[in-house]
């Protein structure tokens, strides 16, 4: 199954074309439905299952986007899609699959809801950003309006993902709330889209703000997920 | 003065400040001791550890929730102002709403919340503040390939009957749940139960409910534009 996300990690390097993009993606699904199928569940398990699953997450997310018309004449948005997820899919590949049935208490359809639109949005949190270097780069407002629908969704998802840990942690741990580092930084992260969302209401004066703002969402993301998994001990570690 | 005031509760600069309060203060309390697995925060219902816990080691979350507070009453001021206007959407305010509903289901938890760890083996009881008592009937697992536990289960006795208690599915009686957490099968059946109150638990699901409505609804609103 590995060539299958190697495959997919050199197709998104090169997606300097829409087609090997797609190409990319369509092997990063057939990896990730291949685990799924010998798992008998959503591959959310683990470093490697969770990296794989964030690179297809940003192929399938950026979708939508690099077909958009008015980014059609950027052509560099479409590698810097592919290049996001390549770079989540190498970094799956040093990490060994694990292959160990789901422990009872994450053996819900509230927990794999759950991770899976925690991905989707921070996927949506990782081309917001692109778009923002877009923006600043001087792509124009179309650049920056899509920086905002893709947050906005992303936040939508991130809002759900929320929802569902509350219920599941609610059947699980008797508790839809735990002082962990990683529910805090979860907190702050949702805190700050919540921030940005904001931030437009304060007009056209702020445009670069909003986009730097796009920008360091997606840092946050990253240290939600993967710096406090790895740095810090929580419910949520590896 | 009364409109001073209304003004500062209604400004956009001071919610976004706030946020920003509250990201920092939850960015120190994530390094802070407290909220590690040690810490004890998890142990008991807020209000609670706060009372008890050495300022220099809560100040983090004092601020955080003077933030919060503040918040909630921007939040609130904002909604009541912004549906005074006409032709307004309401679906951010049934954000705000859900928001509100979600801190005060904290507040609920952090005032009422109980919770208690029992390691019992097979025959033994616990009993109920009005001296009922719950009695472990059976426990029984499953290992599995990988000789890890892949299954468990205890039958509860209750005054109304005998009920199934597993992982993700607990037992809810008279305002309590009760969780079972661990199980070993040797020498003699152990399990180890949670007895857990969260009386913030329904406010808080309908103000996921009401977010989630806003949300999409807001989403719909922005399609095409």
């Amino acid at each position: 199954m590995k060539p299958l996300l190697i495959t997919s990690a050199l197709l998104f390097a090169a997606s300097v074309r829409r087609p090997v993009f797609v190409a990319g993606l369509a092997c990063s699904l057939a990896y990730l439905a291949s685990r799924g199928v010998a798992l008998g569940r959503l591959p959310l398990i683990g470093p490697q299952d969770t990296l794989a699953f964030f690179s297809g997450s940003i192929g399938l997310m950026a979708l939508p986007f690099v077909y958009d018309r008015r980014l059609s004449g950027v052509r560099w948005f479409c590698w810097g899609c592919g290049g996001l997820a390549a770079l989540f899919a190498a970094l799956a590949l040093p990490f060994p699959t694990l292959n160990m049935p789901l422990p009872p208490v994450l053996d819900t359809y509230w927990f794999e809801l759950h991770v899976a639109l925690a991905f989707f949005a921070y996927a949506l949190f990782g081309i917001a950003a692109l778009l923002g270097v877009l923006f600043l780069r001087g792509a124009g407002r179309p650049a920056l309006d899509l920086q905002y629908r893709a947050a906005l969704v992303g936040y939508s998802f991130f809002s759900l993902s929320m929802v569902c840990g509350g219920i599941w942690g609610y059947y699980a741990w008797g508790t839809y709330w735990l002082w962990t580092a990683k529910e805090l930084w979860t907190s702050i992260l949702w805190m700050f889209y919540s921030l940005y969302l904001h931030l437009r209401l304060k007009g056209p004066a702020w445009e670069r703000g909003f986009a730097w703002l796009g920008i360091a969402g997606f840092a946050i993301t990253l240290f939600t997920y993967l710096g406090v998994s790895m740095l810090m001990r929580s419910s949520h570690s590896f | 003065m009364l409109k001073k005031l209304y003004a500062t509760f209604c400004s956009l600069n001071l919610g976004l400040w706030l946020m920003t309060g509250v990201m920092v203060t939850l960015a120190i309390g994530s390094f802070s001791s407290a909220s590690s697995e040690g810490g004890g925060l998890n142990d008991m219902p807020l209000l609670f550890w706060l009372q008890r816990a050495p300022l220099g080691y809560s100040w983090w979350l004092w601020l955080c929730i003077a933030c919060i507070a503040v918040l909630f009453v921007n939040a609130l001021v904002c909604s009541i102002d912004a549906l005074r206007k006409k032709g307004r959407s309401v679906a951010p305010h049934l954000m705000h709403a859900g928001f509100l509903l979600i801190v005060l289901a904290h507040l609920l938890s952090a005032y009422g919340g109980f919770k208690q760890q029992l390691q019992l083996p097979q025959g033994d009881s616990f009993g109920f503040p009005d001296g009922e008592r719950v009695v472990v009937e059976r426990i029984t697992g499953e290992v599995g390939p990988m000789g890890m536990m892949s299954g468990y289960r205890a039958d509860l006795r209750t005054a109304d009957g005998v009920h199934g208690v597993q992982p993700n599915h607990p037992l809810f009686h008279k305002g309590y749940g009760i969780y079972i957490k661990d199980v070993a099968l040797s020498p003699v059946p152990v399990a180890l139960f949670e007895v857990h109150r969260e009386p913030g638990a329904l406010a808080a699901f309908v103000g996921a409910l009401l977010f989630t409505v806003g949300n999409l609804m807001l989403l719909a609103q922005r399609r095409g534009r």
